[in-house]
């Protein structure tokens, strides 16, 4: 039997859909103007549904970087109609400038301190948690670590400034019990970093944890099994089997807590000290704050953003660098 | 729109629904394609199919509908709002509406006071009695949060009609955010606004001779203390507050009868009660001149004052103003700097009762106290809108309204005799000794310098650094800064 060749409206042969099909081929005979346009539109419907995210984040994340730079060449404060071009002066100011060095110390301690506070801790304590059978007692832990991280920071810094007072403090309560004298934790340079840092890990500690716990949930039951029927240890199944499962999680939480660790302390800084005593509890970017909306120089507070976004992605990259290798994505 | 579509979608399926009541689905999704599920109903029954073809003439299909819908939508939303402006009362039609931004009323997130803020009493009462201008009050916080909206908005192009601008901030407004001259926003009234307030108040807003704000709230540092506390603990306030040298003999006397701890509680920013205590011992920050006198023998002398109460333990080190005020109120401090404008307050708050006091003296020096507080600067550019200011300027000024402003505890600057408040004492005291104006830091990095000052004073009260240093250290930073 001779197949009966497509054909378009016009006479023209149309393409068939597919030569191995037996399907009779008057049923997809599509005329070649239609076939174009749906190559057009299956082609374009996946740009076009990314379409509007990529214009939200062109415009509210590419434009300002890129208009940060730009404005970090001027003397500005976003009213006067016109902008001095400075240059690099910006730049060569901040070099010099003894609070912007206060303020880069003031991170490096947050980001040290904060790092394995919010990385390792969380994972300790996920582990423990793991331990303890399904249960509603490991229900009630969670939902107790986790609280803190849905409470507002604004709100929850209010809350650490009453505790911490070094008057009527529930702190100050609780170390007098003890037979502690009482300690002026906000206002003191050697206490009130810690004090901030405090806030930060009891804040972030629930996110992180519950990540690890969902890892750990996700580890394939068999594999474990399978080594302990080998008479593999506690400590050898965590070692060679949950941990490394576990790494695409554990780097996450490392990559997202490096950039946004100095950020996240912005609001505790704000209301427990303004940035005091002496500027200790400072960082980057509550320098960048002061200088935008205390002093109002938005050419300086652009430089700074500049170096906070030039330094965050150098360290990303060597994260990827150097321990991506080292994470196992199943 | 999608509301009014489903209305209009809804009223239409009623209509069928009493038309053609076995052509209408009944499921949750029938108002989403009522004419297509019943032409299908329609089809599917061969009987009536040709009925149905009659019928579907009749119908109309969804494009239709929606654009019939849209058309309805349309002229209803055009009758409404024809409608509505028809409605609208004539007065509220000639009204000018200007907004004023301050930092007296409820912040966004806050609970309203049982009572308005008396300068929410003034804009309210203006309010009533006007038939030409409504005033809407806006607080976006402190000052520097208000300045931080006024910028913002100037900088969208929608400048605020009026701000309260803080004394200190008087250069930056003129400057930085092009702050009106007040004769050009008041026209023929500016005398009129003129006469209503103190001869004094006048040149705290004037710069080269021109005038850019109304005097508002004019405060002044003064000293609270617990007077239950300094009866207990035997001290008499007339001695204590004599000089800076009884009160530091004083002071132990109270450290006692507290159980310990610090007795002073001095506000943030430092800097401002550092302006005053550097003035009592004849010294200036800035000069008449505009250099700055922060390494003065007198000024070293003022600082190292706190610092020495600092080294006894008098000093009150906690971190911030709230702390420093909980403090207070809580009796854990007998005496605390605040503005007078914190009278009202602090009278509200504390459980005991409740002493003023002007500043102690250095040795005969008289105190020269520097003032605090903000005047009303208009910024916007619309002229349509400068009589409105004016007419609310002038209420401000009126008796009706300065009346009910003065509840506050701000110093009286206007031309009326009202009665001092309990407690107002020390301020009308240091007032009529004089004030010297709140160090308006120069140049367009002025607020960053007055910030280095202020960080400076914070470590030579705490001995975080020795007063020599650093008020050279600082003299140094600021003369950077200021260029």
């Amino acid at each position: 039997m001779t197949a009966v060749e497509p054909t378009t409206g016009a006479g023209v042969p149309a393409p068939v859909a597919s030569s191995q099909t037996s399907i009779p081929s008057e049923r997809i005979a599509v005329p070649e103007r239609r076939l174009t346009w749906y190559r057009v539109s299956e082609g374009a419907t996946p740009y076009l549904l990314v379409a509007p995210l990529m214009i939200l984040v062109a415009v509210f994340i590419y434009w300002p970087l890129i208009y940060s730079a730009y404005l970090s060449l001027f003397d500005w404060n976003f009213v006067r109609p016109d902008k001095d071009y400075v240059g690099v002066e910006n730049y060569s100011r901040l070099i010099h400038d003894s609070h912007f060095e206060t303020a880069l110390r003031g991170t490096a301690v947050y980001t040290l301190a904060l790092i394995p506070l919010q990385v390792f801790l969380p994972l300790g304590l996920a582990l423990l948690l793991w331990g303890v059978s399904k249960s509603r007692l490991q229900n009630a832990y969670r939902g107790a670590l986790f609280l803190p991280t849905i409470v507002a920071w604004s709100v929850a810094s209010v809350l650490w400034l009453w505790i911490f007072n070094s008057n009527f403090g529930v702190l100050n309560q609780v170390l007098n019990l003890v037979g502690i004298d009482k300690v002026n934790w906000l206002g003191e340079r050697n206490t009130a970093i810690w004090s901030v840092i405090m806030v930060a890990t009891w804040k972030t500690l629930g996110f992180h944890m519950l990540l690890y716990l969902a890892a750990l949930e996700g580890v394939p039951r068999d594999y474990v099994e399978a080594a302990q029927v080998d008479g593999a240890s506690s400590f050898q199944v965590m070692k060679s089997i949950r941990f490394p499962l576990i790494t695409p999680t554990f780097f996450f939480v490392l990559v997202t807590t490096v950039i946004s660790v100095n950020e996240d302390v912005f609001a505790a800084i704000n209301v427990l000290t303004d940035g005091g005593p002496f500027e200790s509890t400072t960082n980057i970017i509550y320098y960048l704050y002061l200088q935008a909306f205390r002093f109002f120089q938005i050419g300086s507070a652009s430089t700074v953003a500049v170096i906070i976004f030039a330094v965050t992605a150098f360290f990303t990259w060597l994260q990827f660098r150097f321990l991506e290798r080292h994470v196992h994505y199943g | 729109m999608f509301a009014r579509r489903q209305i209009m979608l809804a009223a239409h399926r009623r209509e069928l629904r009493e038309t053609r009541p076995n052509l209408l689905p009944n499921g949750p999704f029938g108002q989403y394609n009522v004419a297509s599920y019943a032409t299908v109903r329609l089809e599917s029954c061969p009987a009536r199919a040709v009925q149905a073809k009659e019928r579907r003439t009749e119908m109309i299909n969804r494009r239709q509908f929606v654009g019939r819908s849209a058309l309805a939508g349309a002229a209803a939303a055009g009758a409404l709002a024809a409608g509505g402006r028809a409605l609208r009362p004539a007065a509220a039609q000639d009204k000018t509406e200007i907004t004023i931004y301050h930092i007296w009323g409820t912040p966004p997130g806050g609970t309203p006071a049982a009572t308005p803020h008396p300068m929410t009493q003034v804009i309210d009462a203006f309010n009533a009695q006007s038939d030409t201008v409504t005033v809407n009050s806006v607080t976006p916080g402190n000052y520097y949060e208000t300045l931080q909206k006024t910028q913002a908005d100037i900088a969208a192009g929608n400048p605020p009609d009026l701000v309260s601008v803080p004394w200190a901030f008087i250069e930056y407004g003129i400057e930085g955010l092009g702050l009106n001259e007040l004769p050009t926003v008041a026209g023929d009234r500016f005398a009129e606004l003129q006469g209503l307030m103190s001869d004094t108040a006048w040149p705290l807003v004037t710069k080269d001779d021109k005038v850019y704000g109304f005097p508002w709230g004019l405060s002044t540092p003064i000293l609270y203390y617990n007077a239950d506390l300094f009866e207990q603990a035997g001290v008499d306030p007339a001695t204590a507050f004599a000089t800076w040298e009884s009160f530091a003999t004083e002071a132990l006397k109270l450290q006692e009868a507290l159980g310990g701890g610090a007795v002073l509680g001095l506000s943030y920013n430092k800097d401002w009660p550092a302006q005053t205590i550097i003035q009592c011992n004849g010294g200036r920050v800035m000069n008449d001149d505009g250099s700055f006198g922060i390494t003065s023998d007198e000024a070293r002398q003022a600082m190292q004052t706190i610092a020495d109460l600092d080294t006894a333990g008098l000093y009150d080190r906690s971190g911030t103003n709230d702390e420093i005020r909980a403090n207070f109120v809580a009796g854990t401090t007998a005496v605390m700097q605040a503005s007078v404008a914190s009278l009202g307050g602090l009278n509200a708050d504390v459980q005991y009762t409740l002493g003023t006091n002007t500043w102690p003296q250095f040795g005969e020096k008289p105190v020269i106290a520097s003032t605090g507080g903000s005047f009303l600067g208009s910024f916007t550019k619309d002229e349509s809108k400068f009589p409105a200011v004016t007419e609310f300027l002038a209420f401000c000024g009126s008796e009706a309204g300065y009346t009910l402003w003065n509840k506050t505890g701000y110093v009286n600057i206007s031309k009326l005799e009202l009665e001092h408040l309990p407690g107002q004492e020390p301020a009308y005291a240091q007032f009529d000794a004089g004030l010297i104006r709140e160090t308006n830091w120069p140049g367009a990095r002025g607020s960053e310098a007055g910030n280095a000052w202020d960080q400076y004073v914070q470590r030579m009260w705490a001995n975080d650094i020795s007063v020599e240093e650093g008020t050279t250290e600082a003299l140094a930073e600021i003369e950077e800064i200021t260029g």
